[in-house]
């Protein structure tokens, strides 16, 4: 399957890329091209024709990748195996869901900016950035703005962004001392798109749970971020902190919140129920973890 | 616009409207055609091409590199994987306009047929492939897994080679393959065989499929490589020996007139000459179905007017099928009221050209020296050689026994 034609302009600077989106937006269509790994199947499968791609991977200050500020600043044009390699443990949420991004050979090229941008209810990506209430720093004709994560996708592939204005960075939040984290998903094969996953972010002082946090994916039209800091609180109180106990202490918490956000309908790959277990299942368990690693890292 | 309008009431910093800077941007057409220079194994290459066309198409097409697969042309299969600045790619999700000056290596360039990448040899020890359709793809997957993480474990292999996919081995010999290359070399994974800058492919030979490949407009006119000839046992050798009407020094004039000696060579013409005995040139030869174009680099070495023998390098590639390196040795001795005339020839194939086997190979070439000399003596004795055609599938199969012509057809439907 080949592309149909499409023209290719590559801008050296963001502001350039910007006009570039406006002119081919007033002629015939633009498209960000940022890893290509998710847009050019699109293209090759004739799903979408735009008239021009705008390819933004060559410009230097989208290249940057910086830890300032309590934030790991990620620019468009950086890809995931980068973060992976360099930048391994600095948001160990981060990390931790990184590898599940289909292979090597996909995350050699993706971007990270591009997975948000491209919003695929399914992606691991948006599930971290709305977990960890990340930043997108967007920009187009008129200007700059911030937008956080959780108001960021709307809808199945679908954002707040216009046809004019990119992604230039996302701003990721750098872990506080008493934080643990948990990340799991289940996929018919290593690589594939998740059947249902979760991204976990618990927060505790002194053995006590201060915040925790469950985002849901694969199950909705978006990453669906719930807070479950009380329940969480009410079972370490019932049962302490050992993982299995505590799992099985959660479960009824997470059946609750299994109902609340998957939505999906089902497919051959699983069935709503399927969903909802795996919600329940995974996020009991990544809460327990989470929160015991939130104790080691509190107390060294 | 309504877009715009809305943008307006949300954004918090304003920033300066602006014209595109024109000198910094790339623009390409849809239908416009640009070259794109890149490296590929170690080599310069340049390919023309429209924005909408991948790397692999550009690998396979335009270069004649078609050890990169196509199956998904979509992302999903993995066997276009090649390595992209070191890390390996999809190349069916890459444009071939996104890639001047990246650095690019294909199965191509990690080792030779006579000189295995251990990855390779390991596969093939391993049982690790059936049809081969996939193989390119695991190698360079692998090769990027143990260049980066040489001491991997075996239990991480399975999720790690998933990016490809095989239909016929069930992975474990794969796995297998792999494992054995990460335990035998912990250290690191030795380099690429096939990188280096030394037995270039023709950058002539760089263009579009069958018309550029051999055309004179894409012949790079600065010159030619210095050609070396590889250290390994030849793919043929060849000793003819044939007797003619001519005398000595009759044949002589026209090996010594290099234009005239190479219109006496069925199908091969003279593209450029460079002076000092260097040219450009092509030979075209149709085996049946069999259609190659070999483009590519003489030197003659060697002129001895007293012994009356010429040697010449040459090296030589065809856009889809392989290379030929050879050393040939052309000698006239006075012989009964004609000549003797000699030719040794020390040929090197790779590519899918070596797999027609030695036999096939050499009928071939003594098929080729025997139009040769017979055109060498007419042109020798003042008589405008009968048209010389190249090897031509009606001529060929009549002088080649039928059963290799078959052997050889099955090859090509088989391997193709
Ligand atoms: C075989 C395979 C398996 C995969 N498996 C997974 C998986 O398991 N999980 C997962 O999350 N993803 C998966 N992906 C997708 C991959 O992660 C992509 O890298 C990612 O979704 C898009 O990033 P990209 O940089 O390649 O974007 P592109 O493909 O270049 O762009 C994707 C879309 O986003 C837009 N866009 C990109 N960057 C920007 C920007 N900065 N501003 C505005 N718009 C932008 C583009 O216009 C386009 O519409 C898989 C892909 C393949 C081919
Ligand atoms: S052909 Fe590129 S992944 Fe299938
Ligand atoms: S060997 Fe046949 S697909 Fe892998």
């Amino acid at each position: 399957m080949k592309p149909a034609p499409f023209g290719y302009v590559r801008p050296a600077e963001v502001g350039d890329a910007v006009a570039e989106l406006v002119r081919a937006d007033q002629e015939g269509g633009g498209k960000v091209l940022a890893g290509g790994q998710s847009l050019m199947p699109v293209l090759a499968m004739r799903l979408g024709r735009p008239a021009t791609l705008v390819d933004i991977t060559r410009i230097a200050e989208l290249q940057q990748v910086q830890v300032a500020d309590g934030e790991l600043r990620i620019g468009a044009a950086v890809r995931q195996r980068r973060i992976e390699r360099d930048f391994g443990g600095v948001v160990p949420l981060l990390s931790r869901a990184l590898p599940w991004i289909g292979h090597r050979e996909i995350r050699s090229r993706g971007t990270v900016c591009g997975s948000l941008a491209h919003a695929d209810p399914s992606s691991e990506l948006p599930a971290v950035a709305t977990c960890l209430g990340a930043t997108l720093d967007v920009i187009g004709p008129y200007g700059k703005r911030s937008v956080p994560a959780a108001e960021f996708f709307t809808a199945a592939m679908t954002t707040v962004l216009a046809p004019v204005e990119l992604v230039a960075s996302v701003r990721v939040p750098l872990p506080s001392s008493g934080s643990g984290f948990g990340f799991a998903e289940v996929a018919r094969r290593h690589g594939d798109f998740a059947l249902a996953g979760v991204a976990v972010s618990v927060t505790s002082r002194e053995g006590v749970p201060r915040s925790a946090v469950v985002t849901a994916f694969g199950v909705s039209d978006k990453p669906q971020r719930r807070d479950l800091t009380r329940q969480v609180v009410a079972a370490v109180n019932a049962v302490g902190p050992a993982p299995e106990a505590l799992t099985s202490q959660l479960v009824a918490a997470t059946e609750e919140l299994a109902d609340e956000v998957v939505t999906t309908e089902g497919d051959s790959s699983g069935s709503p129920a399927y969903r909802r277990r795996l919600i329940s299942a995974l996020g009991a368990r990544e809460l327990a973890r989470a929160f015991n690693s939130s104790m080691e890292r509190s107390t060294r | 616009m309504s877009t715009l309008h809305r943008l307006k009431q949300t954004v918090s910093t304003r920033i300066q409207q602006r014209p595109v800077t024109q000198a910094a941007t790339s623009r390409i057409a849809p239908d416009e055609t640009v070259p794109v220079n890149f490296t590929v194994n170690g080599r310069p290459a340049t390919v023309h091409v429209a924005p909408r066309v991948t790397l692999s198409d550009a690998l396979r097409d335009h270069l004649g590199l078609t050890g990169t697969h196509i199956g998904c042309e979509h992302g999903v299969c993995g066997m276009c994987t090649v390595l992209v600045d070191g890390d390996a790619a999809r190349a069916c999700l890459l444009l071939a306009c996104q890639l001047d000056s990246a650095e690019i290596m294909t199965v191509e360039g990690l080792g030779k047929p006579e000189d295995l990448h251990p990855l390779q040899a390991s596969f093939g020890k391993h049982h690790a492939l059936q049809c081969g359709f996939c193989t390119p793809g695991q190698l360079m997957s692998a090769y990027d897994l143990l260049d980066k993480d040489p001491g991997i474990g075996r239990d991480e292999l399975p999720e790690q080679l998933s990016g490809v996919l095989c239909r016929c081995t069930g992975y474990r010999n794969i796995v297998d393959a792999v494992a054995e290359v990460a335990e035998t070399h912990p250290n690191g994974l030795p380099a690429p065989r096939n990188c280096a800058a030394t037995e270039l492919l023709p950058r002539a030979s760089v263009g579009g499929p069958s018309r550029s490949a051999v055309g004179v407009d894409e012949v790079d006119l600065e010159g030619i490589a210095e050609i070396r000839m590889p250290q390994a046992e030849p793919t043929v050798s060849i000793a003819v020996h044939q007797q003619v009407r001519a005398e000595p020094q009759q044949l002589w004039s026209v090996m010594s007139d290099t234009e005239r000696l190479a219109r006496c060579l069925p199908g091969a013409e003279l593209v450029v000459d460079f002076g000092n005995d260097r040219y450009k040139g092509r030979v075209q030869v149709a085996l049946g179905p069999v259609k190659l174009a070999f483009l590519g680099d003489i030197h003659v070495v060697e002129r001895d007017e007293t012994t009356h023998t010429i040697r010449a390098l040459v090296q030589a590639a065809d856009a889809s099928s392989g290379n030929v390196q050879a050393e040939v040795v052309v000698a006239v001795d006075a012989a009964g009221s004609g000549s003797a005339v000699r030719a040794d020839a020390r040929v090197h194939m790779t590519g899918r050209i070596a797999q027609f086997g030695r036999s096939l190979a050499s009928d071939v070439s003594k098929d080729m020296f025997g139009q040769f000399t017979a055109a060498l003596d007419a042109m020798a004795r003042g008589e405008e050689p009968a048209e010389v055609k190249p090897p031509s599938a009606l001529a060929m199969t009549l002088r080649i026994p039928a059963a290799r012509v078959r052997a050889l057809l099955n090859r090509i439907r088989g391997r193709n």
